[in-house]
């Protein structure tokens, strides 16, 4: 926040104009300060005073004592040196940085080649279902999706199973959902299944603003449809690419919490499926270990921050960064 | 800009600016109310000089109004409305309850209730960690000036009710399903069809259910699943199959709120226990086998259910299967009278007598409890209308509807008496029905009532449940009344070690079931030794035997 009001100063002290007074110029676009203002006040109300919260995780907190944070004991950094502590601190942080890379390095792209894809299709009705399809799953609630996940992998007439037993590439049906070794690629498969349809709306919609002339001065030089891809239409869409990575690397230590809560039912899975969210969850808010719970929330939110801004800083070399 | 764009913008922005307000109003008046009852209930013991403390009140004399909330993720409160019997109580009680929804999520919703001071009325829940935590912040009304006043609660429940004191010796918490005698349905349900196609082999022993699920399995192939335990993550009929190995071995031993094994005088650990090494080698060879459901741990209730439904099921155990096992009963029969379901006497181990085998346990607590918060107007009068509900006539009015259709008046006994309309199957549908406000069923009462209608019918007409309650299920059900409350604060040193342990012991239960061979098996559960006691089980077993001890004295000594 500091460097962007900075950088907004030292942009207006380039401007030759004379500096006018902060209250006209708030009259003068009053109508568009109007738009602005509801919604900061929302962020403000419900994301920012709010976070005093975090205080709680510096005190043994008692519910009890309700908004009154006060009342409650201060401890140090008691609780974090516990979750460092804890046993499951390295398995928990190992899933957390894995399945959350998986879902980065395969969840991110996906939408992209899906809306380059999506592009190239001519016949206009044959595109229509195919966005309708692939966008519904968004839609759905995870405990929907868990349980087609579930029926489709299960032992007993499962779909997938009984698939691969008709085309005698199995004897015996596997059980997915109960080995460790498949846990992450389901997780990820069945993520990127609900959520590509929707992510790639917003490439289709930058993909639309490319320059037409651009392809046909392509098409006129002989570049194959691939070279006008690679050439024309990554390019222009970069910006919005470069915005959107740095917003999911913000987002980079949520590895998720409904979905594999939802589809990590098997307690075997635990050593590839306990991350801190989940782990925050059953150990924290189940046990009302308010403090703890809050600690580990805040350790992963300044990682988090650390890493947008190391992408941010990252981005703003290609000029296209957040602030 | 165009003077048109400017009138479209102002539009918008107003409209933009009034949503954010409207959002901002709507959320406030949601809260308002909740402050209202608690500044009532200060007011409320002045506000009714008329009425000296001492005076019994008479449940339907005047209306009642309380909020009720039940604190589990599968229930709601249902509509007060929606039910034959709520609908009675309003039209002649003058009773209405106010549901409170935890949205499938409790532990949020109890949190902000409690972080926002709005507790409802009543809640539901389990004994235990929750109640203990709301009582030492002052939150929960005692009962103990109501009991002599409304007396069913103490007629019915006796001396027992000292177990459900608090530490600081007073009554918070009004027991659901509480009973002096033996209960519960844990059991083996058996395929009919299945048992007959297959010459009705000899079912008594582990070595005879083995060698049926082998039978099984070469037979139907993948068609019929040959044991199905349930929900094998919380134990169900895999537990149910630990009970076999030993004598007077309880289910309850691998609980969350237990796991640990008496032995002489001390409490000790589940995972050197020789009798549970035992029972998971076989549960893992039979498991390696393919004779239990591959879906064991991943399977959902609906799946369950479905196979049981379809008959695709040989064996079926667990907690609980009398339900299930009875609805698929009743449907197979419709088509096929020789198909269907049976219970079975538990399965032993060769050489252990059969008699002293109970696949499942019953508390004279019975299950969760009701507790009345400081937020609730008219407590007296709440425990007023829960203890009619617990005594004949409540239970009646749930079991088998309002008096005069199928029941009017009781007999010297205190049973029902039933009249000659008397409809089985209109009564088992509002038993089904009432299920959810079933809130403090007093088993005490309703299962002798329950049986006398029952042993007067032949055995085939016999309601299926009715009939392996009487003759299987209670009789193969053990006391574990001196297990109960051993469960730490959540928060605190002993709660911490409680829930490591609960997390190693749920997943080397898994790991072991699904070990390659017996060798596994044991490296597994020393491994799992090996991070509980480093974890401080030894420590928390130590104050469980010394909980354990205070329970076996209190109840002794009554």
């Amino acid at each position: 926040m500091a460097q962007a009001t900075t950088e907004q100063r030292t942009r207006l002290e380039q401007q030759p104009k004379p500096k006018k007074n902060i209250f006209v110029r708030f009259l003068k676009q009053w109508d568009i300060q109007l738009m602005v203002w509801p919604g900061i006040l929302l962020i403000f109300v419900f994301a920012y005073l709010p976070m005093y919260g975090i205080l709680t995780s510096f005190m043994d907190y008692n519910i009890f004592t309700g908004g009154n944070i006060w009342a409650n004991p201060w401890v140090g950094f008691k609780h974090f040196q516990m979750f460092f502590d804890s046993p499951e601190f390295y398995n928990v942080m190992r899933n957390t940085i894995v399945i959350s890379l998986l879902k980065f390095v395969i969840g991110f792209p996906a939408p992209i080649i899906l809306a380059l894809m999506l592009n190239e299709i001519r016949h206009m009705m044959f595109k229509r279902i195919v966005q309708t399809v692939t966008y519904l799953p968004h839609f759905m609630s995870w405990v929907i999706v868990a349980g087609l996940v579930m029926s489709m992998l299960s032992t007993e007439n499962g779909s997938v199973n009984m698939l691969l037993k008709s085309v005698n590439m199995i004897d015996e049906p596997i059980n997915f959902l109960s080995m460790k070794e498949y846990f992450w690629s389901i997780l990820i498969s069945a993520n990127v299944w609900k959520e590509i349809g929707f992510g790639s709306i917003v490439y289709l919609a930058a993909i639309s603003g490319v320059d037409p002339h651009l392809y046909e001065a392509a098409d006129i030089d002989g570049a194959s449809k691939f070279k006008q891809i690679y050439l024309i239409t990554i390019p222009t869409i970069m910006p919005v690419v470069i915005i959107f990575m740095i917003l999911s690397i913000g987002n980079l230590l949520n590895a998720g919490f409904e979905d594999i809560l939802l589809l990590a039912n098997n307690p075997v899975l635990r050593p590839v499926s306990d991350v801190i969210d989940t782990y925050v969850y059953r150990v924290g808010l189940s046990n009302f270990r308010y403090s703890y719970a809050t600690a580990v929330g805040l350790f992963k939110a300044v990682i988090s921050i650390g890493l947008l801004t190391m992408a941010n800083y990252i981005a703003r070399r290609s000029g296209n960064s957040l602030w | 800009m165009t003077k048109a764009r400017k009138t479209t913008m102002l539009i918008v922005s107003a409209i933009l600016v009034l949503a954010t307000v409207l959002a901002g109003c709507s959320s406030d008046s949601k809260n308002k109310p909740s402050p209202s009852p608690s500044s009532n209930a200060t007011n409320t013991p002045s506000n009714n000089p008329e009425e000296p403390a001492s005076d019994v009140w008479e449940f339907g004399s005047e209306a009642l109004e309380f909020s009720m909330y039940g604190h589990y993720s599968w229930y709601d409160v249902p509509a007060w409305d929606s039910t034959v019997a709520g609908r009675w109580l309003k039209e002649n009680k003058k009773l209405n309850i106010t549901p409170i929804s935890a949205g499938g999520n409790p532990e949020q919703k109890l949190s902000t209730m409690i972080a926002s001071k709005s507790l409802p009325d009543v809640m539901w829940m389990d004994r235990g960690a929750d109640v203990e935590r709301l009582r030492e912040a002052g939150q929960l009304v005692a009962f103990d000036d109501y009991l002599d006043k409304y007396p069913n609660l103490k007629t019915w429940m006796g001396k027992d009710l000292n177990l459900l004191r608090s530490s600081d010796g007073k009554l918070y918490q009004f027991p659901n399903w509480y009973t002096g005698r033996a209960n519960g349905n844990a059991g083996y349900v058996i395929n009919k069809k299945i048992y007959d196609e297959l010459g009705q082999p000899k079912l008594e022993t582990t070595d005879d259910l083995y060698n049926y699920l082998v039978a099984v399995k070469a037979k139907y192939g993948d068609t019929v699943v040959p044991f199905d335990p349930d929900l094998a993550k919380d134990s169900q009929g895999l537990g149910v199959l630990y009970t076999a190995f030993k004598e007077n071995a309880s289910y309850t031993h691998l609980h969350a709120n237990v796991r640990a094994v008496p032995q002489g005088d001390n409490l000790t650990s589940l995972f050197t226990d020789p009798t549970f090494r035992e029972a998971q080698k076989y549960i893992a060879k039979l498991y390696r086998e393919k004779l239990i459901t591959q879906d064991a741990f991943t399977q959902t209730r609906d799946q369950i259910e479905e196979r049981i439904m379809q008959g695709r099921v040989a064996v079926y155990a667990g907690a609980n299967p009398t339900v299930v096992a009875m609805n698929a009963h009743q449907e197979m029969v419709k088509k096929d009278p020789e198909s269907g379901y049976f219970m079975i006497w538990p399965i032993h181990k060769e050489g252990l007598d059969k008699n002293k085998i109970f696949p499942g346990t019953y508390t004279a607590l019975g299950w969760n409890v009701n507790v009345i918060t400081k937020a609730a107007k008219d407590p007296e009068k709440i425990f007023a209308f829960l203890d009619w509900y617990t005594g004949p006539e409540g239970q009646s009015l749930l079991f088998f509807g309002p008096e005069g259709k199928n029941w009017k008046g009781f007999d010297s006994e205190g049973h029902p008496i039933f009249t000659d309309d008397y409809n089985a199957e209109e009564v088992l549908e509002l038993q089904k029905a009432h299920d959810p406000i079933m809130w403090n069923g007093n088993t005490g009462f309703i299962d002798p009532a329950k049986m006398k209608y029952e042993s007067k019918l032949p055995a085939h007409e016999q309601n299926w449940a009715a009939r392996y309650q009487s003759e299987i299920t209670w009789p193969t059900q053990s006391n574990a009344t001196e297990f109960i409350n051993l469960v730490p604060q959540p928060d605190s040193e002993l709660g911490i070690v409680k829930q490591r342990v609960d997390d190693i012991y749920t997943q080397a239960y898994a790991q072991s079931v699904m070990a390659k061979d017996d060798a596994e098996v044991e490296s597994i559960l020393d491994k799992a030794e090996k991070d509980a006691q480093a974890a401080g089980y030894g420590e928390l077993l130590e104050w469980r035997t010394v909980e354990w001890k205070k329970n076996i004295e209190i109840i002794a000594g009554g």
